[in-house]
This record gives structure tokens, sequence and C-alpha cells, in this order.
């Protein structure tokens, strides 16, 4: 594509929204760089979706102010908006051509028709859809119909692109394959793109920053790799990825005690608690051939999931099992299987530490 | 009312504000309009339904002169014996209709979902058949079938046709359709695996009927039970041909206004005649209320398997109803070809030269393709734009249910009631809408009304259908919902608006009830024509102009059937997919 949009800057301020007495979201402040490709993450009812509405003007928010660029649009309906969107159901017009659904909003800016003609062939090619421009969009194929959803969203080259969970209705293959075209179309057009989604796996593939919602607020926003291996929350560190978490004792700013042992933490322990919480991700844990340590437990189960064994071990020290990701070789090699003994150590610069 | 759609709850705490153009702009362009459109639309059904009615229940406190007299008029109509007589009478004999087409239509209905039987979209034409005759044609074929010359009197031992035998019969003929309908609808979708789990789990058919398809139906079966017994207790036409000297409340409204001019007592019988139809309207609305959908997107559709003695039981429980409809639709059409029944059995065209008859003539059948072609028009551009903005546009929740509760109203209000109440509003010397009373724009605005609640409920199904975010897709695309709505909305409901235009045809070609109190000396109409025909004792001029209703409504149901194909066809592609 020869034409490169530039994406503009989003700034949300202290926005609040309440259904009747129910606050969906509170005291939102975010702001988005222009070209970025921003996740919005959280289980369902987080209000994710809430805050997109709010950004494209479909809802009113209760409080609060947005810009985009240098335009206050708080109160402009969305109409007055500059914004693409495709939704969860596409929301095709079934009763247009792929063409005709892909004009739609050229059409309504007054383009002439020539232009509009080679913006829509444009377009086409981008997708890859050229000779499906007749087609009625029931005759497509899910995947494809994205496509045209997302050329539709594009062809007015919009400042702002909002993705409504457009993957989760597609089979897993499709939508691994798409998340990687949606991403190098969007880099390439340079759009500033804010995407909602309830699949970590989505968000973290996708995204140059993830912000994780929960209960109406933001609990963390980052890279994906901050968020993984830095969670700011216990909400985060159990939300993304498998976690282990053990309640444990303060001694000092830097030891926990955990059943009869004391452990060391590299990270700072929140401030002035006597309980903790230990997270260790399930692939921090090292084990150890039996009597090679000397903290000891018991494989309970092993589950296969191809490319790593989950294991579920029991400690004389802990109430619930811990769960560690073991690759295959080093299982073979810790003979490792139900009921057998095995060493751990939970190294010092892998564990978290939450407010119990 | 209005204040609420400008600024969405808890708006005024944006720190931000917008010019003051910006604001009107945006307030015209937006959400103000539509409410104020669909408050527009709430005032003209106000004024159609509401108003009249109001009209209608003081009346029935006030003497000849006007006066207040609180509720003198029910104690001197319950005095004089018509609440033992018409009410009860009434009451029973919708009952009893009632028990029977509901029992005769789900049986049906069984068969026609439960069973292998060939044919069964014929004998589904012929069922709903009686839905494009008037009411007033079954009562006249049952005269010629078992009346005084009646070739079967003899089956009746003795007993008279004139009466309640008539008038159940008759209303059992016009209503089945309505009651198959519905059930139909119920028993449509059923889902397969409930019948697999009822197999595996060894229960028997007779157990797997009772715990299966009935309960599967129970909402269908209280729906029409409800609608038939509205339909009959309301009716006019049947026991106003064939009841004879037995009286119920409909006919009695018709007499005290039309026979002895009593205005006033003709609204206490209305006011009498709206409990109960109003009594069934709420309690169908409550039990719809608790209705799920239990036919959802995982349910696999039911297959009759191969069952000899079952699809020969499903033919033993069609065949009777169909036998009768065929007989009483062949009755009409024969005797409307007879030259002078029973003396001279010859046919001739001699009872459709209406001109030499009372009632109007061929003048008033014109009349009739008028007033339905213009209620047809008037109605579903009326019925879908107010649809359009409940469904399809930011309206205040408040403003939203008073609309739908108005254009509800409709199907609780008897069409006599409704004709009375024109009468008593519109013919009002201080009324300024005085001037379309005797004109047939009032009975077309009457006949919009009497069907408005169904052909609303059909827009309101057909909107919901589809996608919820076209509006919000073509906002962020720049186009207006206007747009939005010639291009994508429109175009995709065009079957619906189809079934509407057909119903609200149709249903104006056939009805009496409402009309037969508003026509003026211009604007006599077919299906009243048959009334004065048939009072007149031209009994075969009578049955040969409803016959002639039947036919146009058949015609149009034709066309429409046609119109629907040729729709489906230019957008197979995009319903279905080709590939």
């Amino acid at each position: 594509m020869n034409q490169t949009t530039q994406g503009s800057r989003l700034e949300i301020q202290g926005v609040n929204k309440f259904f009747g007495d129910f606050c969906a979201l509170e005291n939102i402040d975010l702001t988005i760089e222009p070209g970025e490709l921003v996740c919005f993450l959280g289980p369902s009812g987080c209000g994710k979706t809430t805050l997109l509405r709010i950004i494209a003007g479909l809802e009113q928010q209760s409080a609060g102010q947005l810009s985009q660029g240098d335009v206050d649009i708080s109160l402009k309906p969305p109409r007055d908006r500059d914004f693409g969107i495709v939704f969860q159901s596409y929301a095709l017009f079934p009763n247009m051509t792929v063409s005709d659904n892909i004009a739609y909003g050229l059409r309504s800016i007054g383009m002439a028709k020539a232009r509009i003609r080679s913006r829509v062939d444009e377009l086409l090619t981008v997708i890859g859809l050229e000779d499906h421009a007749r087609k009625y969009p029931a005759q497509l194929s899910g995947g494809q119909q994205q496509r045209v959803a997302l050329a539709r969203a594009l062809a007015p080259s919009p400042g702002l692109l909002l993705l409504d969970e457009p993957l989760s209705a597609l089979d897993a293959q499709v939508r691994h394959h798409l998340r990687s075209e949606i991403r190098n179309l969007q880099k390439q057009l340079g759009v500033t793109t804010i995407m909602v989604t309830h699949d970590q796996e989505e968000a973290l593939a996708m995204a140059d920053r993830v912000v994780v919602m929960n209960n109406g607020v933001i609990e963390q926003v980052g890279t994906p790799l901050e968020i993984y291996q830095q969670p700011a929350s216990a909400f985060v560190a159990s939300f993304i990825g498998a976690m282990n978490f053990i309640d444990s004792a303060a001694v000092n700013g830097q030891r926990v005690r955990v059943g009869s042992r004391e452990l060391e933490l590299v990270r700072p322990m929140p401030e002035s608690q006597d309980c903790v919480r230990l997270a260790i991700r399930p692939e921090d844990v090292h084990l150890l051939p039996a009597g090679d340590g000397d903290w000891e437990g018991q494989v309970e189960s092993m589950d296969y999931l191809g490319a790593f064994i989950r294991t579920h071990i029991r400690l004389a020290d802990l109430e619930r099992l811990l769960v560690v990701d073991v690759d295959p070789r080093s299982a073979r090699q810790l003979n490792l299987a139900n009921g057998a003994s095995v060493c751990l150590q939970l190294p010092s610069d892998a564990l978290h530490c939450f407010a119990a | 009312m209005i204040d609420s759609p400008t600024l969405p709850q808890g708006a005024s705490n944006v720190t931000s504000s917008p010019s003051p153009l910006a604001g009107l702009r945006q307030r015209l362009s937006g959400r103000w309009l539509f409410a104020t459109l669909l408050l527009a639309g709430g005032a003209v059904l106000s004024l159609l339904v509401l108003a009249p009615l109001y009209s209608l229940l003081s009346k029935s406190v006030e003497n000849k002169d006007g006066d207040f007299v609180g509720l003198a008029n029910f104690a001197h109509y319950l005095s004089s014996g018509g609440i033992e007589s018409a009410f009860v009478n009434s009451l029973w004999v919708a009952a009893l209709s009632t028990v029977i087409v509901v029992f005769l239509a789900f049986m049906a209905a069984w068969a026609l979902t439960r069973t292998r039987l060939p044919l069964t979209g014929w004998v589904r034409g012929v069922l709903v058949l009686p839905i494009l005759a008037p009411s007033l044609l079954p009562a006249i074929s049952l005269v010629y079938l078992f009346g005084n010359q009646g070739v079967l009197k003899s089956w009746l031992f003795g007993a008279e046709i004139y009466g309640p035998i008539g008038i159940i019969m008759g209303s059992c003929f016009w209503t089945f359709p309505h009651a198959l309908m519905i059930l139909l609808t119920a028993m449509d979708n059923a889902d397969g695996r409930h019948y697999e789990a009822a197999t595996a789990l060894k229960a028997s058919p007779w157990r797997t009927f009772w715990t299966v398809t009935v309960p599967g139906a129970r909402y269908g079966l209280v729906s029409a039970a409800f609608v038939v017994f509205t339909l009959v207790i309301t009716d006019f036409g049947v026991p106003k041909v064939i009841g004879g000297q037995f009286d119920v409340l409909a006919t009695d409204i018709y007499k005290q206004v039309i026979g002895q001019q009593r205005f006033e007592m003709g609204a206490v019988v209305s006011v009498l005649l709206l409990l109960p139809a109003m009594l069934a309207f709420v309690a169908d609305r409550y039990v719809q209320r608790k209705q799920s959908a239990s036919f959802t997107a995982r349910s696999v559709p039911y297959k009759p398997s191969h069952n000899r003695r079952r699809d020969a039981f499903g033919a033993l429980m069609l065949a009777p109803t169909v036998v009768f409809i065929l007989t009483i639709i062949g009755m009409a059409v024969y005797a409307s070809f007879v030259t002078f029944w029973p003396y001279n059995l010859e046919l001739s065209l001699n009872n459709y030269q209406f001109g030499r008859m009372d009632g109007g003539g061929w003048g008033a059948y014109l009349n009739s393709l008028q007033m339905a072609l213009g209620t047809m028009v008037l109605g579903t551009a009326l019925v879908f734009f107010n649809a359009w903005l409940v469904e399809r546009t930011p309206q205040p929740k408040l403003l939203t249910g008073v609309f739908q509760m108005l254009s509800l109203l409709p199907l609780a209000v008897p069409g006599l009631v409704l004709g009375l109440s024109y009468i008593f509003f519109f013919n009002h010397p201080d009324n300024p809408l005085n001037v379309i009373y005797g004109s047939l724009l009032i009975l077309v605005l009457c006949t919009v009304s009497h069907f408005y609640a169904v052909s609303h409920l059909t827009a309101i199904t057909a909107l919901k259908q589809l996608d919820q975010e076209f509006e919000a897709v073509g906002e962020s695309l720049k186009a207006s919902r206007w747009r939005v709505l010639f291009t994508v909305t429109l175009p995709l409901c065009l079957p619906a608006i189809l079934d509407v235009a057909l119903y609200l045809f149709v249903n104006a070609m056939t009805t009496v009830s409402a009309v037969v109190f508003l026509y003026g000396h211009d604007t006599q109409l077919a299906s009243v024509a048959v009334l004065a025909m048939d009072e007149a004792g031209d009994i075969a001029p009578a049955a040969a102009m409803a016959i002639l209703i039947t036919l146009t409504c058949a015609g149009a149901k034709l066309i429409q059937s046609g119109l629907r194909l040729w729709v489906d066809r230019s957008t197979r592609a995009w319903r279905q997919g080709a590939e």
C-alpha cells in the first residue's frame, strides 16, 4: 500500500462510567501514542468494551475527557470523530457486495466515483480478496469476512482503528494467521489501533502495549514482556499465564518464611505487611533429582501438553499442590512419574511478592 | 420526557463545553430528532386509539344529554337482564369454541410437524384458507348447509343451526387458522435431541407425547387459547348472520346503537366486552413474558421417523378439519352460483349482479379495494417507521416503554368497540377532526389502528434480527441513520414488509366489526354489503359478495407470494451464499 495514514494520539483523562448505581469504569487515565497498537485485556465485564465504545462515542462517559490529536472529542457524536471500527460480528451489510461494503464510508464523504473505485481496488489488493469483489458477505468464509470488515473500516483512512474482539468468532487456525496479518497491516499503515480482547495470548502476541483491566479499573499498562514478567498485581499475575501462589509470613524486608524454611527475595516486598503472597510461574521452578536438594516433594499427577509436561507436586510445607512445567527431556532425566520423589528450588529472581 | 435524550446521564459532569451551535446541530441530527419523531408517532397512536377509547368510557357514564350519571347505565343494563343473557352467552360460546379450536388446531399442527404425511404443503394451504374470508362467509354457508332449507338439515336431529350451534361452528371455521399458525410456530422448532433423549430413556410414544411434545408447545397452546377466545367473543359477523334470537355482547352493541340509537347503552355493552378482551390480553402478555427460547443455536431440528401407524393417526386427525373447511367454502361458492335456492338449482351469475340489490353493489366493492389499499400503504409505512424508531434509534427507555404499550393496546380492543369509540370521538361537534367523519380516510385510520398491534410485532421482530451494530458501523463511516435505513435496513426487511402489507390488506378487505359503524353514504364497503344483503334476505348475493372478497384476498396473497419469491430469488446470493 503506497499510502500511510498518520495515526493520531489519543488521550483519556479521568473517564468514569456509571450504569445506574453500577460503576463500569472508574477514573481511567490513558495515553495512546500515534501508530501504537494497544490491547485492552480483561475478563468479561471488566469494562474494556465500554471504554472502547466511549472512545468511539457510541457510549457517553459519565465524567472525564477524551482528546484525539489536538481535538477535544469528549462530546462529539461518533459521526464527527475520526475512527474506523470492526465489531466481533463484523456487521457487514449483507445486501451489499464486498466492494460496496468497502466503498460505503467513501460514498458518505462524497468522494469522486473514480477515486472510490481506485481506493476500493487498492484495499482489495491489500486484503487479498481481488477476486471476490462482486461477492456478498454470506458467500465468504469467516476469515474473509473479517478482512472485508477491516478494509471497510480502513477505507476512509481514519486516524484511529478500533477492533472489538475481532478474532473471537474464528477458528483457531484462521485466528493465528489473521493475527499477524492484522499486525503487519497496522504497522504498514501506521494507524493508531485499539483492540479489545479477552484472549491473553492474542494480546501478548499483537500489542505494543497491553492495558489489563478488572472491575472497571486499569490494573497495569505495559509491554507484553513487562506484563508477563513484572505483573503489578496479583490479579495481573494470575490472569496472564499460569502462576503458583504461596501464602507466607514476612520475616523482614528481604526474607519470607514458607513453612519451616526462609526464602530470600530479590524484588522489594509490599511495605509493612506481616503476610504476603509469593508467586512463581510454573516454568520458573527448578526441579532436581531426588536427594540433590533439601526441599523434597512427590509428583501427584502429570498432564502431557505436547511441548511440555504440567506436573503437580505435593510439598510437605504447602497446602496447595505446586504446578511445575517441565520439558520432556528434563522429565526423562529426572525420571518423573506419578508418585516419584523430586527436589525443587524456587530461584529468588523469579519470585514475585504481592500483598496478601 | 424529552430532556433525557439530549444529554445522557451524568453528562453534565463533563468538563469541556461544546460551542452552542455544534450542540444544536447535534441535537437536531441526533437523539432529539428521533425522540421527537417517536413522540409524534405516539401522539398519533394516542389520537387513534386512546382518545376514542376515553370518549367511549366517558359516554358509558353519561345519559343521553351528556350529563354524568355514574354507573346508572350499567345498573339499567343489569336490571334489563342483559348480563344474564348476552354476557353469559358470550362467555360460554367463546369458551367452548376455544376448547374445540385449540384441540383441533393442536392435533393438526401435531400431524403436520410430527408425521411424514405427504402433501403437507397443500394441507397447510387449505387449513389457513379461512383467513382470506370474511367471518360472515361461514355463517352464510352454514345457513345453506343446516338452515331451514339446508341440504344437511337432518344431520342436526331437529336442533336449530340459528343460535349457539351455528355461532360455534362458524367461529371455529374462521378462528382455526389463527390458532394453527401460533401452534405451528411453537411446534415447528422442536429440538430433535429431546426426542432422542426420550427414546434413549425408553419412553413410550404416549409418554413422549405428554412429556416432550405438549410441554414444548405449552406457550403456544396458551397463546392460541387467548387469541381464539378474544376473536370469538369480539366477533360480530357470525352471530349477526346465524345467531337468531341468541343474544351475545357483540350483537347487543349493534342492536343498541343501530337498532335503537341508544349510544350510551352501546357504550355500556362495549365496556363489558372490553373487560374479558383486556383480561385475556393481559394474561397472554404475562404468560408470554415467562417464555424463553428453548430452541437455541445448538438445537438439532426434529425429523420424524417412518411410522405408518402414527402417519395414519395424523391423517385421521387432519381429515375432519380439512373436510369441514372445504365444505364450508365449497358450499358458499356453489350457493353464490345457484340461480334461486332451492327451487332453481341452475348455475348462473345472477347473484353477482350487485347493482340490483341493496348494500352498495359494485361501488362498495371498489370502496373496499381503495380502503384496503390505503390501509396497506399508510399502515405499513406507519408501522415500520415507528418500529424502526423504537428498535434502531437511540430513545429514552420511558418513551419506548410507553410506545410499546400503546402499540399493543389495539390487540385488546374489539373492533366493534373501536368503531363505536370512533363515533363518539370523531363525530363530536367540538372535535376539529370531525371533518373526516364519514370519509374513506376515517375507515382507513380505524382499520390501521385496529390491526396495528400484530403488524407492529412483526416489524419489531424483523428489525431485532438485524445485527445490532449496523448503525454504529454507519456512524463510524459517517453515514446517517437515515442512509443506513434506506440502504441496509429496509432492503433487509423487505420480506417482513410484504407480510405486514398483506396482513393489513386482507384484514381491511374482510373486517366488518369496526367499520360497520363508520361507513358513510359514499363509503359503503363490500364486507358491510354482505351484512346488508343478508339482512335484506338476499342471502345468495351476500354469499357471492363474500366469495368475491375471498377471491380478492386470495389474489392479493398470490401477488404477495410472487413478490416474495422474486425478492428471495434476487437476494438469494446474499441470503445464503452461493458456494
